[in-house]
């Protein structure tokens, strides 16, 4: 059998807002296998992206474990585990979060910077990646000169920059047009078919039923809810 | 990639950016000025007297040289006396005098009062001025005026001493010039002449008079040994070296650098807190996209570093208009400050020495960095989970 790319035990999570102790996760357990296109759907406040959190390790659960190819993500230490996600994770936000003073090439160019490539070899690259994602003839735009639907593509771009296992998307089609949100969803497709693991937090029932699994989040909890 | 996010989130906020520059570039100017006014003072007095190469002064008693109108009396047989001392190299007498200048050019720089401040040296040992135009003295007809005097080479003029309460009745005499020079110690206000000293005592009535001595010390003799030497045996003139009134200058002129010292300080103290602030601000400003880049895998390392660099490339623009900023103004304190009264035209207030300038850049830039590191530190610890959710919708 193939190990998960990403896997959550039982895991809780509890943050405190001006001392109130909010319960995120209650009890969370799924397995994300590779080439898999999971959607969690929910309300907001239900637990999607504290979920999401957890699987890419850029957050740790109070109680159980986040296991990633046979690895707690756990007992790794701010250091390994920012290689971690830097290797194995891309993410997605519904802001973009693109550095808005360099270029779309220069955006993807960032976590390719960050593992130690050459320029020649980043810049390559990273047009590949933008040719993917239909960008072949916005390389030199900025973000500013770009549309929501282009900065998402080239966020996308940035997030398979170091062709991760695990794609986590933060509602990633919460502020685009239908239309350029239909592209997107084209794009999950495609990369899922080519072997990466997606998992997709969203409202965004559209985007949900395309996902091969959807999974519903409420107060905290999976309910295992099939959408489809 | 680094230096290119640097310089681009800098001119990303040309407004934050140009304010910190102006900021920056005032301090770091201040902070030359004052790197320049602690030791320029000092390093120039210091190269005028031992630029002449005579390291040792004889002057009366409890005086230093110029400072008042005593001389030393039997200064023939005091020379003499010196001369004898082991490890003294050569004796050069100076008397100085006012005198009254007339001819067919007057080379005082005004008309209307033709005194001027004569020097009476022996031209064959002298550390006073440098010939620029003709030749030096080699007889008590000839005399040498300053370079900006109007008069010039083959002019003829007279010189009348100046009769003082007790003194011999005036006496007059021709001389020729035959050459012009630069006096080492002359203030910008003075055109002083060079004669002959014997010629000098002959038209004052003052037969064995010196102003003071200058001492030359034989290679491998050291002048403070030679003063002390010198002092024990003629304790009636005061003796030292130039090393011991640069010394006293010093201790004179600390006040200067106590000027310096906190006004640099406070330089230093605006800079930090301009950056410190400007970056404060600036990465405040960042927090999502920080902690989005930190979420994609950016190490706390790199968040550190492009920080740094990017408060590095705005203390090295700031810095570099500062010096040319400190340099311009110092030029001008300059100007205002040689027209001090009866300050030897050659010393300088502000005097530009490379370790002052590496001085000033190391500085600058350790306080600059130095105040951006809290904020960028804080940056890099953000929580990033916490962060993103604040920022997300």
């Amino acid at each position: 059998m193939i190990a998960p790319v990403a896997q959550a035990l039982d895991v809780e999570r509890t943050y405190r807002m001006q001392g109130v102790p909010i319960h995120a996760l209650r009890g969370v357990t799924l397995d994300v296998g590779a080439g898999e296109f999971l959607a969690l759907v929910g309300p907001s406040g239900s637990g999607k992206s504290t979920l999401l959190h957890l699987l890419g390790g850029v957050d740790k659960p109070d109680v159980g474990r986040v296991m990633a190819g046979g690895t707690d993500l756990s007992s790794l230490n701010d250091q390994k585990l920012t290689r971690h996600r830097l290797e194995h994770v891309g993410l997605v936000f519904q802001r973009f979060h693109l550095l808005p003073m360099l270029t779309a090439t220069e955006n993807v160019e960032i976590p390719l910077a960050e593992i130690g490539l050459r320029r020649a070899e980043r810049r390559q690259r990273s047009r590949e990646l933008l040719e993917r994602v239909g960008l072949g003839d916005r390389m030199k735009h900025r973000p500013g000169e770009l549309s929501g639907g282009q900065r998402q593509r080239v966020a996308i771009a940035r997030a398979l920059a170091n062709r991760p296992s695990l794609l986590l998307a933060d509602e990633p089609t919460g502020e685009l047009d239908r239309e350029t949100s239909k592209g997107i969803l084209e794009l999950f497709e495609s990369l899922a078919g080519s072997g990466t693991a997606i998992v997709v937090a969203t409202h965004d029932l559209k985007l949900a039923a395309a996902a091969g699994r959807q999974l519903k989040m409420v107060d905290g909890r999976l309910n295992g809810l099939e959408l489809s | 990639m680094i230096l290119r996010t640097a310089v681009r989130e800098l001119r990303a906020h040309p407004g934050r950016t140009a304010f910190a520059i102006a900021g920056v570039a005032v301090a770091s100017a201040m902070l030359l000025d004052m790197l320049m006014l602690a030791g320029g003072l000092q390093s120039s007095f210091r190269g005028l007297l031992s630029g002449a190469g005579f390291e040792l002064r004889v002057s009366p008693a409890g005086t230093l040289p110029l400072d008042t109108d005593a001389t030393l009396l039997d200064a023939i047989a005091l020379a003499d006396d010196i001369r004898n001392e082991p490890g003294v190299a050569a004796v050069s007498p100076v008397l100085a005098l006012n005198i009254r200048l007339e001819g067919t050019s007057t080379p005082t720089a005004d008309a209307g009062d033709p005194i001027v401040f004569a020097l009476g040296v022996d031209p064959d040992a002298q550390g006073l001025y440098r010939i620029v135009d003709g030749r030096d003295l080699e007889a008590p007809s000839e005399v040498l005026v300053d370079e900006r005097s109007t008069s010039g080479v083959g002019d003829t003029l007279r010189l009348t001493s100046v009769r003082t309460f007790g003194s011999a009745a005036a006496a007059s005499a021709e001389l020729i010039v035959v050459g012009t020079a630069e006096f080492l110690y002359s203030s910008a206000s003075d055109v002083p002449v060079a004669l002959d000293i014997e010629a000098l005592r002959e038209l004052a009535s003052r037969p064995a008079e010196a102003s003071f001595f200058m001492l030359d010390a034989e290679p491998g003799t050291d002048p403070d040994d030679l003063a002390q030497r010198l002092r024990a045996r003629i304790p009636t003139v005061e003796i030292v070296s130039i090393r011991e009134i640069v010394r006293r200058a010093e201790q004179r002129l600390s006040y200067f650098q106590q000027l310096a010292f906190i006004l640099g300080s406070v330089s230093l103290v605006v800079t930090a807190l301009l950056v410190g602030t400007i970056m404060a601000v600036s990465i405040n400003d960042r927090y999502g996209i920080i902690a989005a880049l930190r979420a994609i895998g950016v190490s706390r390392r790199s968040i550190v570093v492009t920080l740094l660099v990017e408060t590095l490339a705005l203390v090295t623009v700031a810095g570099g208009i500062g010096l040319v900023l400190g340099s311009l103004t110092a030029r001008y304190l300059e100007r205002i400050l040689s027209d001090f009264p009866g300050l030897p035209a050659a010393i300088r207030f502000f005097v530009l020495e490379p370790r002052q300038l590496w001085l000033a850049i190391a500085a600058l830039v350790a306080v600059g960095v130095a105040a951006a590191l809290i904020p960028a530190y804080r940056a890099s610890t953000l929580p990033i989970a916490t962060t993103l959710h604040r920022e997300e919708p």
